[in-house]
């Protein structure tokens, strides 16, 4: 009996091609679309996620500075006293985070951690003869520092590693080394904020792509950072944590934060636009792909409607015959879902085709040669889904229309 | 087996609401034996096709009893009585009704495989044999809109008798059919009813096929006015 059923729904669609394949159009166009748009979204998401976790970790431990006390009289005297404090400064605070290793011995234990490395930060002048320019001068763990930034990928000359055993030695960005007129093996002075003056030796260029880092940053080995800065091996400026899973920082930074006495900042939290910018892609491509597959819904709903109005009689007939309401039924969903999953294994497929062509058109700004393309197999379960779901929907009205149909009334005229 | 009552109408009354309120049907009481040929006759208007859809338990909508084959189907649910009409009706209708892109064979097999109560080869066997006594059976591969109008009604009757049905009903069953094929058509009916013991119930304007039926039954404004 079901295979009846089955046999009717197939002769429906096979007897009326052109109808079918138009109904099969919109299906496939709706969830190519879908897949298209989505794997575009994903791709620039995962690029710029690339992108931005070439310098940033996942959750940042430094120190803040000072909390403002630039007026410690209102905290013992009532508030409508009146104060006079003028030219107001800090004497000494601490700088750094304190207990270095305690603090990496209990991030370390956290399960989602991955890795975490030690960094001296400093800001200093990097000067050649008369070029003078400020940046950042990173003091790192060689071996861990590349674990956590892949650091070692982006150098364009010289060794990464060797940074290990050379305490004079430098790695610059590559616009740096140009603006100072430098090449490897030569020699650059730093100049810290505190005054001290120092020669390094260049080792190595990199180029992330990214200008500011390009622009502006070095890095020497941390014990040299140290020696500089004239601080005890414990002393540490900024702790650089990866875990597991990017997004879910929050509840290792809700679990580690309080125990810890300095800022703990996951990347959502200090590059909020990052974040808010992958979210509305991603509303963007769901909004434009779930109304094409709306559209092609509609499509399907017309089309089934206009096929049982015609076969009004045979529905009839069938009725009268002795199939029920449920067969009817099934005969016209049948039809749907046949619809829905052609539609949709053909639309994953050229969702595929068109996003590899797409991803294959030149883009050369900044770090891209062609435009980004990602490649997930949710986006394609989700296409597939929504697809079945729209055609499902599409389908069922009309094939309960079908089902309540009275034969009395159409055999009768 | 002659004696044997195969349909009862008790107290029938049908209503119809649109466009006033009317009574279409009023206190129809009869029955019909088994392996009787009877036509239901009058003018139009007078009720008998909305008797026979009440008959064929597709109009739900009276008063009164129907009982077929000792079964009371009256206030039993619409997929109940689809089952019902498949296994026990068999129907014939003014209009064809075949399903324009299915084969002969496919249409005469339908509802036996709705039924399910054979095999698929057994059917096809069956629904050849209905064919050949219908003298169809070069036809049986041909898309079913490629007939003829006489063709197509044999056709219709090779399906209304695939599942053997205890009663055969027909609406204008010779209504749109040439006095040769009408002349064919009754004679399938009375060859059935008088070899196979299945039950006839034809509602009928022509005068000649009423005549030679076994028992005419005639209604005007929703009353039984004979039953000879």
């Amino acid at each position: 009996m079901a295979a009846t059923n089955l046999k009717i729904a197939r002769v429906h669609l096979t007897s009326r091609l052109r109808q079918t394949i138009v109904a099969l159009l919109g299906v496939t166009f709706g969830i190519s679309m879908y897949v298209f748009m989505n794997s575009f979204m994903s791709g620039v998401n995962d690029m710029q996620n690339v992108l931005a976790f070439t310098t940033l970790a996942h959750i940042h431990i430094y120190n803040d500075g000072p909390a403002d006390n630039t007026n410690l009289v209102k905290k013992v005297y009532p508030a409508n006293t009146a104060i006079n404090i003028r030219n107001a400064k800090v004497i000494q605070y601490t700088e750094g985070i304190k207990n270095t290793a305690a603090i990496l011995d209990l991030v370390r234990k956290q399960p989602e951690v991955l890795e975490i490395t030690p960094q001296v930060n400093i800001n200093a002048f990097f000067r050649n003869g008369g070029n003078k320019l400020n940046g950042t001068l990173s003091g790192v763990d060689v071996e861990k520092e590349n674990k956590l930034f892949n650091t070692s990928q982006y150098m364009i000359s010289g060794q990464w590693n060797n940074l290990q055993y050379r305490p004079d030695g430098i790695i610059i960005g590559a616009d740096l080394a140009h603006d100072l007129s430098l090449n490897v093996d030569d020699n650059v002075n730093i100049l810290t904020s505190d005054g001290v003056s120092r020669n390094y030796k260049l080792i190595g260029i990199f180029q992330t792509n990214i200008k500011s880092v390009d622009k502006a940053k070095a890095y020497i080995n941390i014990t040299a950072a140290r020696q500089l800065m004239n601080k005890n091996q414990e002393y540490v400026t900024d702790l650089q944590v990866n875990i597991a899973d990017f997004e879910k920082t929050a509840p290792v930074v809700q679990r580690i934060a309080p125990v810890i006495p300095y800022k703990v900042e996951s990347w959502q939290m200090s590059n909020q636009q990052l974040e808010a910018g992958s979210k509305l892609r991603n509303a963007i491509a769901m909004a434009v792909s779930l109304t094409i597959l709306l559209v092609a819904g509609f499509g399907i709903y017309n089309i089934m409607n206009m096929t049982i109005n015609e076969k009004i009689r045979e529905i009839a007939i069938l009725k009268a015959m002795g199939f029920s309401s449920g067969d009817v039924t099934e005969i016209f969903l049948t039809q749907a879902i046949v619809i829905g999953v052609i539609g949709g294994l053909v639309g994953m497929l050229i969702g595929f085709i068109i996003a590899d062509i797409v991803n294959h058109i030149p883009f050369k700004i900044g770090p891209l040669n062609n435009l980004p393309m990602g490649y997930h197999v949710q986006d394609y379960v989700m296409a597939f889904m929504f697809g079945l779901i729209t055609t499902l929907v599409a389908g069922y009205l009309p094939a309960r229309k079908a089902s309540k149909i009275d034969p009395v009334e159409i055999i009768r005229g | 087996m002659e004696d044997k009552i195969a349909l009862t109408a008790t107290g029938i009354n049908k209503y119809f609401y649109q466009p006033e309120r009317f009574q279409v049907l009023v206190d129809i009481n009869f029955s019909v034996k088994r392996g009787e040929f009877l036509s239901l006759t009058g003018k139009s208007g007078s009720g008998k096709s909305t008797l026979l859809y009440i008959l064929s338990t597709m109009d739900t909508d009276y008063d009164g009893k129907l009982t077929i084959n000792d079964e009371v189907l009256t206030g039993q649910s619409q997929n109940q009585l689809a089952a019902f009409r498949n296994a026990h009706i068999g129907f014939v209708f003014q209009f064809h009704y075949l399903l324009p892109e299915f084969s002969v064979l496919d249409n005469v097999m339908l509802p036996a495989l709705k039924l399910g109560s054979k095999s698929k080869a057994e059917i096809e066997e069956k629904a050849y044999q209905n064919l050949k006594l219908l003298g169809l059976q070069d036809q049986a591969l041909k898309l079913s809109s490629k007939l003829s109008g006489g063709q197509q009604q044999r056709v219709a009757i090779a399906r209304a008798l695939i599942n053997e049905p205890s009663i055969i009903m027909g609406d204008e069953p010779t209504g749109n059919l040439d006095s040769k094929n009408t002349q064919i058509v009754f004679d399938i009916f009375r060859q059935l009813a008088a070899e196979r013991g299945q039950t006839i119930i034809a509602v009928t304007h022509d005068e000649d096929f009423a005549k030679n039926s076994d028992r005419v039954i005639e209604l005007a404004d929703g009353r039984i006015i004979s039953k000879n």
